[in-house]
């Protein structure tokens, strides 16, 4: 299986454009799938079409989430990942927004995102938030299984029947 | 009763008895033929009605009864009632001899020989005028009462006596009221409801009723009434009736209706601003969110064109590039500044005790480094402001700022920040060594996008003084300058003083 995409959230396409460009510019190549609103995005993580095809819209390995998006916004979709029965409730999700208010950022948290980044405000620091992001999440970051069964409370190998 | 034929001292039986009779005094007790004649006279008779036995035996005894009683012919009632039933008692005015008028209570008692043959009967008469005077006047207190509406019932609801009050309140004369049910003065919906029987039930289970409520006059208007029922019983406690007490306090109703009514639209506008302010909260989000979206944008292609595009331009091309960054830093500082601005006015500020150093130290903290270095701080540790911290420490920084960035182009900044308690209140002072500001300008320096030198010396929005401004007027202080040009100017701010003893807040 070829490596997860990253998917990224993001209504504006001039955000998009340089953010692709910074992930553009480093050395390992992160596939990454772009969706423009928090509908979309639920779909495309709950497989349902035009995402039906797992083989070619794979679960990603990481979202990078705008919180300001049209029809379901950034937190609705960070609180129904989080509400799934499944193990798609894992799924390490960043939010990306230009907001830096501690209302949002508590929030984020609050509702189960595992970091908080800000839009930066030149693209060198865009470029470096890239990179970062990639060190960290693609690299340093121990993946979740995210297609196994979720935990239920018993430890694992040992089932009573 | 039953006499014993002995007597006694040599007397026969009856005629003891008809001594002790002749000689009670109290009370009237004489004898009627069946035809109402007069045939026997105490002495009891005697002082009451003012006639001697050889005066009125063999007369007629309605000569006792008023003109009014006789056109009645009360007496004549009260001989067939007694008659007939064996006993019959009245109360009622009587008439001395010397026409004088007397309270009575009066018994009459059918006497019957041995064959069941009527012979006669038996009167008792009591003088009651004192008993009847008190519970006239007491009547005629309650008739007299016209403020309240008094009426009695009986165990059913139908109204008996009826005073004043009550005529002026509901409209009824006490000859159209009385004997019909008191149901008739609540309204249709509470007639429905069985209120007038579950107020009689709760007077009679717990020896009261209270209540508020509408009731209904005789022309069909409404007035708002309190009202007070208590169960009348007798001696041994069998109820017989209700009294009622019922003011009219529609007056009092309209007063707190109105009272309500005020509270209501407070509330509704208290409302009407915390939605307001919250909208303001939700315009200020978007035009953070919103507005820097597309200054990112510019700001973020002007560089990657710089970046990529770097051997396509020449040095003009480059040029234009910086300015395009410039511009969008100068907004970005304009969209933040104005954010601050409109937080610092909107805030919901609740003032509490803050130690003024440490507010200070957090404003210190945002300057850079070089700032810092020529600035003296001299803040006693221990200086409490009432204030709020957020609002407290933006106000410091700005003017922080503000000192710092005016400075002479000759001489390197030097800025000095004291405060000293004076009188209530606490003054915070920033001097600078500036270029100084002319008298004239000395007032609109404080007003929002007011600058005072062009952009290229003296970058800025025109915001920061206006924020001191405005959070020094919502903490409740003053703020002054005194400055001269060329000569470094000094800002001022005055916060009250914490109380002492205070429990600080504010902190986040």
């Amino acid at each position: 299986m070829s490596e997860a995409p990253v998917l990224l959230v993001e209504d504006d396409p001039a955000d998009v454009r340089l953010i692709q460009r910074a992930f553009g510019k480093l050395d390992k190549n992160v596939p990454m799938i772009r969706l423009t609103n928090g509908d979309d995005a639920v779909a495309y993580l709950s497989g349902l079409a035009p995402y039906d095809n797992r083989g070619a819209y794979p679960i990603p390995s990481v979202v990078l989430l705008d919180i300001k998006l049209p029809r379901r916004s950034g937190f609705e979709v960070l609180e129904w990942v989080r509400r799934q029965q499944s193990a798609l409730k894992r799924l390490p999700i960043v939010i990306l927004s230009s907001s830096r208010h501690s209302v949002d950022i508590n929030r984020a948290f609050d509702l189960g995102a595992n970091s908080y980044l800000a839009k930066p405000e030149s693209i060198s620091q865009l470029d470096e938030l890239a990179s970062q992001f990639q060190a960290y999440w693609l690299g340093l970051n121990e993946p979740p299984d995210l297609h196994g069964e979720p935990w239920t409370g018993r430890p694992p190998g040992i089932h009573h029947v | 009763m039953v006499l014993s034929d002995r007597g006694f001292a040599g007397v026969k039986s009856h005629d003891v008895f008809r001594l002790m009779v002749d000689s009670v005094v109290d009370y009237a007790i004489f004898v009627l033929d069946p035809t109402g004649v007069v045939v026997s006279w105490n002495l009891g008779a005697e002082r009451l009605k003012g006639y001697k036995p050889k005066e009125i035996i063999g007369k007629h005894f309605s000569i006792f009864y008023t003109p009014a009683d006789l056109a009645n012919d009360k007496p004549g009632h009260e001989i067939r009632g007694a008659a007939e039933l064996g006993r019959f008692e009245d109360e009622g005015w009587r008439v001395r001899k010397d026409g004088s008028r007397f309270w009575a209570n009066v018994i009459l008692t059918r006497i019957l020989d041995e064959h069941g043959t009527l012979i006669g009967f038996g009167k008792i008469t009591r003088d009651l005028t004192d008993r009847h005077q008190s519970e006239f006047r007491y009547r005629l207190l309650v008739e007299g009462v016209v403020d309240y509406a008094i009426y009695s019932m009986d165990v059913h609801g139908n109204v008996g006596s009826w005073n004043l009050g009550a005529e002026r309140m509901k409209r009824y004369k006490a000859d159209e009221i009385e004997g019909k049910h008191f149901s008739i003065f609540y309204t249709e919906e509470d007639r429905k409801k069985g209120l007038p029987e579950r107020i009689l039930r709760t007077a009679v289970e717990t020896g009261h009723f209270e209540g508020e409520g509408w009731r209904v006059r005789k022309d069909g208007s409404r007035f708002w009434a309190s009202v007070v029922v208590t169960p009348l019983r007798d001696d041994v406690g069998n109820l017989y009736g209700f009294s009622k007490v019922t003011r009219d306090i529609s007056e009092r109703k309209a007063l707190q209706d109105a009272i309500q009514q005020h509270a209501d639209e407070l509330e509704l506008r208290v409302q009407e601003r915390e939605q307001s302010n919250a909208e303001l909260e939700a315009f200020a989000y978007s035009v953070s969110h919103d507005l820097r979206a597309p200054l990112r944008a510019i700001g973020g292609f002007a560089e990657a064109l710089r970046q990529d595009y770097d051997s396509h331009l020449d040095d003009g091309g480059r040029d234009y590039l910086k300015e395009i960054v410039a511009a969008v830093a100068r907004m970005n500082t304009l969209v933040q500044d104005l954010l601050d601005y409109g937080r610092v006015s909107r805030i919901d500020i609740s003032l509490g005790p803050v130690n003024l150093l440490e507010a200070v130290n957090d404003a210190v903290r945002q300057l850079g480094d070089e700032r810092r270095g020529s600035l003296r701080v001299d803040v006693a540790p221990d200086l409490r402001v009432q204030a709020q911290q957020q609002v407290l420490t933006q106000m410091i920084f700005n003017l922080l700022s503000n000192a710092f960035k005016f400075h002479s182009r000759n001489s390197a900044p030097e800025v000095r920040l004291s405060a000293q308690p004076k009188n209530g209140a606490v003054r915070l002072t920033v001097r600078d060594n500036g270029i100084g500001i002319a008298p004239q300008h000395q007032q609109r320096i404080w007003q929002v996008f007011e600058r005072l030198h062009d952009r290229e010396s003296y970058p800025g929005t025109g915001i920061g003084l206006a924020i001191v401004h405005r959070a020094v007027e919502r903490m409740q202080g003053n703020r002054g300058v005194e400055s001269e040009v060329g000569k470094g100017s000094t800002f001022w701010v005055e916060l009250p003083r914490a109380p002492e003893n205070s429990k600080e807040t504010n902190h986040e």
